[in-house]
């Protein structure tokens, strides 16, 4: 995280960022307050009885963790009163923070916030969950099977965006993957030319919004949306008319099988949900570290911020501009049409109409909510994904909440995350600005 | 291209609409004096979608498959308009209208908005409401569907067949038509329990409260599987999903897990239209949309239409469950004519099955 503040180049002065830094942190006792009233009316005021039980291990676990039983009120009562502790390290922070140096008040910050989150995530469980059990490894596994599909996505943000075109079209670029792979690994039968095939449906889509975006200097958002649409219309009309005809040779797409790996899968908790998945959360995890790598430590990475940030510069020094921008917005496509890909050859085995459903959307949030960064983009995916299972969780174990409102869980989580965490986010700046070489 | 053509097309239907409203006003009183006369040869059944297409292997497709037989059978031909949106709803139904239909079939309470507006702005053709019995007009016949009466049988068979002791349901999203068949499925459980002094557990739909398990959609997604799987590791062993495609989803959820967990379909009998996951099908709850439909067309056509209600039952055979296919032999060896006496009581009024969302309680 250091390593890329390092890097990016930041054109605020010194002055300015401490400011901001101060305004910020008040913004941070301020939510935290909000959040220990609503821990004391929900697990103090309408505090329920009865334990909850927190199951770490699955049947097929190697290694077996005990059951972990926690009573619903007095959880709650403890967990209220250190979440007040924490806030008020918090406000002492702000107020006396000036004494320390910039990098201790951040780090203090960041684990009073980290330690406020868990705890109260933990009391909400057991309050919601009073008398029920909660599937630990279930939640957190479904977490990153929802995820997967976002994080590629926003990958394909980030690469996109950083270069300096907006990519509105990460939807269709899903749906596009989801569908080329379900086609084209249903006729060979092999789930690995379905993968390639998903990529070279991003890498198409991309090709359009490039065209339109780079060379005839169209408004991007507007192509993004309109290739949305465009996608939606195309594979809808493919579906009714080509895949419902023969399903069983068109759309029977073999998927990857779960390849445990040795040793790692067999880790409590961490070992089932990371490590016994399939080849494409694989490859995810090898692309959200070969991102980041590549944009902030490689020549290739220096040279595409260079354009996303100030294309003129980068244009005097010989990088060649709009080439630059149009094979990376490719590169955004293939890696978006593997989260596509996710849908069709790990999830379910058969495309269906608009199956998406909005993902790309959200992995275009995430992209903001992590600041152009793909580590921090990977983790807002997963805050969506975590909220999504939560509230699935929740819902199946009949929680007092209405069901309406536990579907809107994972989109409040992520409007408060991006307007409440993170506030004014700075993109690339050269980002949907078409370079005009004069 | 397509882009540009898709707007012509689009724009051209939405003046094509809005013209079509202005002329079906004034024309509408001439055009169908000339049509309550003539001989059933000329009568015009016409039918709308909502957007999931006659291709949706749902009601959709069960709906179109009705009036197709009732045309046939009565020597005339269908007009059909499919859906794409919901913006759709109203001018499709105006077109139709415009051009001379004499029945327009609205498939789909998502439909009943504009079909009250179109009914009260034509009162001379006749409209028949698929699932929503919302609409009291003198020219429009709903057509609805007691659902929990067949849930009700499909629940009772889930709990006497679970070996866990733990059944499962979650639906697309909380709509009438869907959670019908939740409350039913957990009425016809609880029913078991307190006949058999038995205690299994219904997860993903509390009938007191109203609320459960919902995917927020009906897409055959991730969300739909990661649901299922929640309720696979909250021990279910039989779950009954409730909305279109979801059920894809649910399957390969079961296949995840591996364990033994089967499941219960809606709407059509899944084990022969969807072969793929015929082995996961203890049953299904069929709502026969299909002969709703024929009926009520066919009657139209030889002039009988009226506004009163045709509601799908157990004794009209509206609904139902379909057998047991697979699983025949392993079902408990009472539970068919245990089933059967539950039928006939539900029938006979001696066991009530309401739901909030029956039609009945309206």
């Amino acid at each position: 995280m250091s390593t890329s503040t390092a890097v990016t180049p930041d054109a605020t002065p010194v002055s300015a960022t401490l400011e901001s830094t101060e305004i910020r942190s008040w913004k941070a006792t301020i939510a935290l307050g909000v959040f220990v009233v609503v821990a004391l009316l929900l697990f103090v005021v309408l505090g329920r009885d009865g334990a909850t039980t927190f199951r770490l291990s699955s049947e097929s676990d190697v290694v077996q963790l005990a059951d972990w039983v926690l009573p619903a009120r007095s959880t709650g009562i403890t967990v209220t009163v250190l979440l007040a502790l924490l806030t008020a390290v918090v406000a002492v922070l702000t107020v006396a923070g000036s004494r320390l140096s910039a990098r201790l008040r951040r780090v203090a910050l960041a684990v009073s916030i980290v330690a406020f989150t868990f705890l109260f995530l933990l009391a909400f469980l057991a309050w919601a969950a009073a008398g029920e059990s909660i599937p630990v490894t279930g939640l957190l596994l479904g977490t990153v099977s929802l995820s997967a599909p976002l994080i590629f996505g926003a990958l394909g943000g980030v690469i996109s965006e950083r270069v300096g075109v907006v990519n509105v079209a990460i939807e269709g670029q899903l749906l596009a993957g989801a569908f080329c792979a379900a086609l084209v690994a249903s006729i060979t039968g092999n789930p690995f030319a379905g993968l390639i095939a998903a990529m070279v449906a991003g890498v198409l889509v991309s090709f359009v919004l490039a065209a339109f975006s780079i060379k005839y200097l169209v408004d991007q958002v507007i192509v993004g949306v309109v290739l949305n649409v465009l996608v939606l219309g195309l594979t809808s009309f493919l579906y009714s008319t080509v895949l419902s005809q023969d399903t069983q040779n068109l759309n029977t797409a073999p998927r990857f099988p779960r390849f445990p790996i040795p040793v790692l899968s067999d880790i409590p908790i961490v070992g089932p949900v990371l490590f016994r998945q399939t080849l494409i959360v694989y490859l995810m995890y090898i692309a959200v570290i070969a991102v980041y790598i590549g944009l902030f430590h490689t020549k290739w990475g220096l040279r595409l911020r260079a354009v996303g940030e100030h294309p003129q510069a980068a244009d005097t020094v010989g990088i060649r501009v709009n080439p630059t921008r149009f094979w990376n917005v490719s590169l955004a496509g293939a890696v978006a049409g593997l989260g596509g890909a996710y849908f069709t050859l790990d999830s379910v085995s058969s495309f269906g109409k608009d199956m998406t459903a909005g993902a790309g959307f959200i992995a275009l949030a995430a992209v903001i909510f992590g600041r152009w960064n793909p580590i921090r983009a990977t983790f807002a995916a997963l805050l969506f994904g975590f909220a999504t299972n939560l509230q699935n969780v929740l819902g199946a174990i009949g929680s007092p909440v209405p069901s309406e409102f536990m579907l809107m869980l994972p989109y409040v989580v992520t409007v408060l995350a991006v307007a409440g965490l993170v506030g004014y986010a700075r993109g690339p700046a050269a980002s949907g600005k078409p370079y005009i070489k004069s | 291209m397509t882009i540009t053509t898709r707007r012509a097309t689009l724009s051209g239907l939405a003046s094509l609409g809005v013209i079509a409203l202005l002329a079906g006003c004034g024309q509408a009183p001439e055009e169908s004096g000339a049509g309550g006369g003539d001989a059933a040869s000329d009568f015009t059944p016409c039918i709308v979608s909502d957007a999931g297409g006659f291709d949706d292997k749902s009601f959709n497709q069960a709906s179109f498959e009705g009036i197709t037989k009732a045309a046939d059978s009565l020597g005339t031909e269908v007009t059909d308009v499919e859906s794409e949106t919901e913006d759709d709803y109203a001018p499709n139904i105006t077109s139709l209208v415009d051009e001379g239909c004499d029945l327009i079939v609205s498939v789909g309470f998502a439909l009943a908005e504009a079909t009250k507006a179109a009914a009260e702005a034509n009162p001379d053709t006749h409209f028949v409401m698929l699932d929503d019995n919302s609409i009291e007009a003198e020219n429009v016949k709903p057509i609805i569907y007691d659902t929990a009466q067949a849930a009700f049988l499909a629940g009772y068979a889930a709990a006497d067949t679970t070996e866990t002791g733990t059944v499962g349901t979650f639906g697309g999203m909380q709509f009438p038509t869907v959670t019908i068949f939740m409350d039913g499925f957990a009425d016809g459980v609880a029913y078991y329990n307190e006949q058999k002094g038995a205690d299994v557990k219904v997860v993903g739909w509390d009938v007191d409260a109203q609320t459960g398990s919902f995917t927020g959609g009906f897409e055959q997604n991730d969300t739909a599987k990661q649901l299922a799987t929640t309720l696979i590791n909250q021990n279910a062993d039989i779950l009954l999903p409730v909305g279109g495609p979801i059920f894809i989803s649910a399957i390969e959820a079961i296949r995840d897990s591996g364990k033994d967990v089967k499941m219960i379909g809606v709407d059509a009998d899944l084990y022969e239209t969807y072969p793929e996951g015929a082995e996961f099908f203890l049953t299904s709850i069929l709502k026969q949309m299909s002969t709703g439909v024929e009926d009520v067309v066919t009657d139209a056509g030889n002039g009988e239409f009226d506004n009163a209600p045709y509601v799908g039952t157990l004794e009209n055979e509206g609904v139902g469950i379909a057998p047991f296919h697979d699983f025949e032999d392993s079902v408990s060896e009472t539970l068919q004519a245990e089933l059967d006496e539950i039928s006939a009581g539900i029938i006979d009024g001696s066991i009530e099955v309401t739901s909030p969302a029956s039609p009945s309680a309206e």
